[in-house]
């Protein structure tokens, strides 16, 4: 089966739809509402695309690619549509790149800016309206939200709790929880996966913001693997250059194993342990009173292989037990087995899970 | 780990986590997904959003069991009576994979005679779960091409644990569910880097890739290595470890677990733990077992450090440094070396890439994997015997990897504690979406404090009712070995004479009320049964803030009352 779009001729599989053969070319159709995690919903309008002999405009993010069907994507026509829809979203938007993005990047300045949108169309008055919410973590900017509806149906499709939905109708269309209840008292599970999706940084992190941290463009990425469950998300930090610290954590993009684009409440936030107060700072020893006090390390390390060494001595080396961590690296791990059994002679070496 | 490298010849999951989202029939079984493996809950929710079809097998109703098209509430501790009987349904209804036990297995037989007496008409009265349902699911494993079974420690973490796997084992071989995408035997891993611990050697009977320390051709491949005789006797695993400190045990190093939070019966190794000659704490924190430490050693945290983590689907992947560690604080390997020397051991490695190539080098699964081909693209899946290969996506393709498939016949055994007058109450813990593990890192955050504010364990409103507990209040649970203090939360998350327990708060210790019975092969402890009692404690004896009733936010089980 073959399309042809913008003069190319194309094969595609059946049930793809032309968005997904386009991008698949490299061709570039402009959306907002489309994640690929997501059923298409057709909403925001922004990839629509002529078909020859239909007289309409579909949204090729929803339309089928259909055997002999020609598409063009690139037409006067389209652009007029393009220009036009933005000019549309920018007026009931925050005026102004460089005032909208304290977040993620937005998607809806950038795209205007490459199609050439006009942005001296009168703002709207802003009626929608968001809510005051005590979470933690997830912040709902009104003035940002296009109603686009990633979000909720990310909250329904992916994440499958269905914690917010759209209210309201027309210009007032918002997003919204039941009773207009925090998140924490509804069936959300803050995975933040609203942030993930969201187009114009509406749905975003709420302690970079009270932070005054950088907005994410100037942050510096640091691919990495999480640290708790055995998933093995990726994920990057981002660290402020100034400060040299984790000012949030993002999920790498969507297609990226192991999970997709998607992360957890503990993937995603809580990352508050590393810069925690409570961390160990310096080698700490137990003197002769029974407190702990602060050592070097050559004290201490000196310490630790006297006291593991005397051990063996007295008792022989199966008296001794190593514990190893799963929450190590690789490296860690071998490196605990290889002192346990060629420096003190011991299989003796084991951690928590084996099962 | 150890039960699957006996049928299989791996331990690991045999698919990829991608391919979940694939698969037509789930059957999901002592896991409680969407809390201790989000993304992979997310995975089978996709499946889901497909058509596929779901069962969930769990003593607790959880939020899978919303989605699952049945769900199997077996009382805690008779898996192997469920999967025997649906073993039994297979082979009387003729829906085994006939040319795929023929070729690719062996012991069927010994299978057959065992689960010939485990009817589903009498797995119904020991496990509860009707006769029909066992049937219905088991026609439908065995009928549907790309069924897979997802597990996780509420198979592992019992007295028969490793039974518990072989049944499930069997399920697999009899159907011919393996080595083709999508349809497999998935152990979900807890931690991190449960693969890549057991991967690396840090077991007592394995050295690095699943080397048996018995075998003397693997141990003189180190031995020329490292320069060293090793010993040839098989070690403590940490269930006798843990068992035998202050006895056997007069010296323990520790990295990075918190084994006073972690370990079960731990009023027994606290007083081990008196009497031991030295003990090395290597931790992020002053974690609870420090208080037994005479050297605490202050590690960095992932983001300050480099290396590895394997995770369940057999993929290595990259840990970077993206910040400085606080203090003095070092990377748990550089200590490593440093400690080493001290103790006679000159290692010389230079960067955590180093220590990586040594273990690639002798351990043949891992051959073709570093650092740096990592750092090229995406992490790689073992096996991977040299720099070409591309990783593999989904084991035993063409062939089980042991050379044939090793049924096991196993029989039931009940759980070593059973309810009783005194402590009639089943107890089993687990751990919640909020927090991880002994909670050193989450107690830390704002989110698991506004959602999980307190130690609470749930009960159901008969057993509640019964004693004059309301939802929030506190309790006193007991068990043979400990008392603890904490909320309770009237849930129907738990059914009548089952008690729930989450692990991570240090001021309610579930691991003071667990038991240290463990499996005979593994070690594993059996955290999901021990019998408990509860009962509502005198207003007089609380202070000011434990009289407010608690706040659980969105606890969506909860029947009634402030939570």
């Amino acid at each position: 089966m073959r399309i042809q779009i913008d003069g190319r001729d194309v094969e595609f599989e059946p049930g793809e739809t032309i968005l997904e053969v386009a991008r698949r070319e490299g061709l570039e159709i402009p959306t907002l509402c489309h994640d690929p995690r997501l059923d298409p919903a057709g909403a925001c309008r922004t990839c629509l695309v002529e078909v020859d002999g239909w007289r309409r405009m579909p949204p090729s993010c929803a339309t089928k690619a259909q055997d002999g069907m020609v598409v063009r994507t690139r037409t006067e026509r389209v652009g007029r549509h393009q220009r036009a829809l933005l000019a549309l979203y920018l007026a009931d938007h925050v005026q102004g790149a460089d005032a909208c993005e304290t977040g993620a990047p937005c998607e809806l300045h950038a795209m205007a800016a490459k199609v050439g949108a006009p942005t001296d169309w009168t703002p709207l008055e802003p009626v929608r309206v968001g809510r005051d919410d005590p979470n933690p973590y997830i912040e709902f900017r009104a003035d940002r939200c296009i109603a686009c509806a990633r979000c909720t149906r990310y909250c329904a499709e992916v994440e499958a709790v269905t914690a917010i939905s759209l209210v309201g109708r027309g210009s007032k269309t918002t997003i919204g929880t039941v009773d207009a209840s925090s998140l924490l008292d509804t069936s959300c599970e803050l995975c933040g996966g609203c942030i993930d999706t969201c187009p114009t940084g509406a749905m975003t992190e709420k302690r970079p913001l009270l932070q005054l941290a950088p907005p994410e463009r100037q942050l510096e990425k640091v691919r990495t693997t999480c640290n708790y469950c055995g998933v093995g998300c990726q994920l990057d930090l981002n660290v402020d250059p100034a400060t040299k610290k984790i000012v949030k954590i993002t999920s790498p993009p969507v297609g990226t194993p192991p999970n997709d684009g998607n992360l957890c409440v503990k993937g995603r936030f809580a990352y508050e342990f590393v810069e925690h107060p409570d961390r160990l700072t310096t080698p700490l020893v137990r003197g002769e009173d029974g407190a702990l006090r602060e050592a070097s390390w050559d004290e201490a390390l000196d310490r630790a292989a006297r006291g593991l060494m005397g051990v063996k001595e007295r008792y022989g080396a199966d008296a001794l037990g190593f514990v190893s961590s799963s929450r190590c690296t690789m490296e860690e791990n071998y490196l605990v087995q290889k002192l346990s059994r060629a420096a003190f002679g011991t299989n003796n070496c084991h951690q928590c899970a084996a099962t | 780990m150890a039960g699957l490298v006996t049928t299989f010849g791996a331990g690991a999951m045999t698919n990829s986590i991608r391919e979940i989202r694939d698969a037509d029939f789930l059957f999901v079984i002592g896991s409680n997904t969407s809390e201790a493996h989000p993304i992979i809950a997310m995975e089978m929710k996709q499946a889901l959003h497909r058509g596929a079809t779901m069962v969930v097998a769990d003593p607790r109703a959880i939020w899978m069991t919303n989605l699952a098209e049945k769900h199997l509430r077996l009382n805690p501790g008779t898996d192997v009576w469920l999967l025997n009987a649906m073993a039994h349904v297979i082979i009387e209804e003729g829906l085994t994979d006939e040319a795929f036990i023929r070729d690719n297995t062996e012991g069927f037989e010994a299978v057959k005679e065992t689960v010939a007496r485990y009817t589903p008409e009498e797995a119904e009265s020991v496990t509860g779960v009707p006769a029909e349902d066992i049937r219905w699911t088991a026609r439908r494993y065995a009928t549907t091409e790309r069924a897979g079974i997802y597990y996780t420690l509420g198979i592992t973490e019992h007295s028969h644990g490793t039974d518990n796997v072989y049944a499930l084992s069997n399920l697999v071989l009899m159907t011919g569910h393996l080595g083709k995408p999508s349809a497999g035997m998935n152990p979900l891993r807890g931690q991190n880097n449960v693969q890549g611990a057991n991967d690396a050697g840090a077991s007592p009977i394995f050295l690095p890739g699943y080397q048996r320390v018995d075998d003397p051709e693997a141990r003189a491949k180190y031995e020329e290595a490292w320069g060293v005789p090793l010993s040839p006797e098989p070690g403590l695993n940490l269930n006798e470890m843990m068992k035998k400190v202050g006895g056997q045990v007069k010296g323990l190093f520790v990295m990075g677990e918190d084994i006073v939070i972690s370990e079960p019966n731990v009023s027994r190794l606290e007083a081990g733990l008196n009497n031991v000659d030295f003990v090395v704490v290597q931790d992020l924190f002053l974690n609870e077992t420090c208080r037994f430490a005479d050297v605490i050693l202050p590690a960095a945290c992932f983001a300050e450090k480099e290396g590895t983590f394997t995770n369940s689907e057999r993929r290595v992947q990259r840990v970077r440094k993206a910040v400085e560690p606080p203090g003095q604080a070092r990377a748990d390997w550089e200590i490593l070396v440093d400690l080493a020397a001290r103790c006679g051991a000159d290692w010389g490695y230079t960067s955590a890439a180093e220590v990586y190539d040594e273990l690639a080098r002798f351990a043949p699964k891992f051959a073709g994997i570093s650092h740096a081909r990592i750092d090229e693209g995406i992490g790689l899946q073992w096996p991977c015997p040299d720099d070409e290969h591309p990783g593999t996506v989904y084991l035993h393709e063409g062939g089980v990897l042991r050379g044939r498939g090793a049924f096991q016949a196993v029989e039931f055994r009940p759980p070593i504690e059973m309810p009783d007058p005194e402590y009639p109450l089943v107890l089993s813990t687990g751990r919640t979406l909020y927090h991880y593990n002994a909670a050193t890192q989450t107690r830390r955050g704002l989110g698991a404090n506004a959602k999980q504010p307190a130690a609470f364990i749930e009960i159901h409103r008969r057993d509640a009712r019964a004693r004059g507990i309301e939802s929030g209040e506190m309790i006193e649970v007991s068990t043979r070995r400990g008392v603890v203090r904490c909320r309770a939360i009237v849930s129907r998350q738990v059914r009548p004479g089952s008690i729930w327990m989450p692990l991570h708060f240090p001021d309610a210790r579930a691991n003071l009320l667990t038991t240290d019975a463990g499996d005979p092969i593994t070690g594993t402890a059996e955290y999901k049964v021990c019998a408990a009692e509860v009962k509502k404690l005198d207003a007089a004896t609380l202070d000011e803030s434990e009289r407010e009733p608690a706040r659980f936010r969105g606890s969506y089980y909860a029947e009634r009352g402030p939570v």
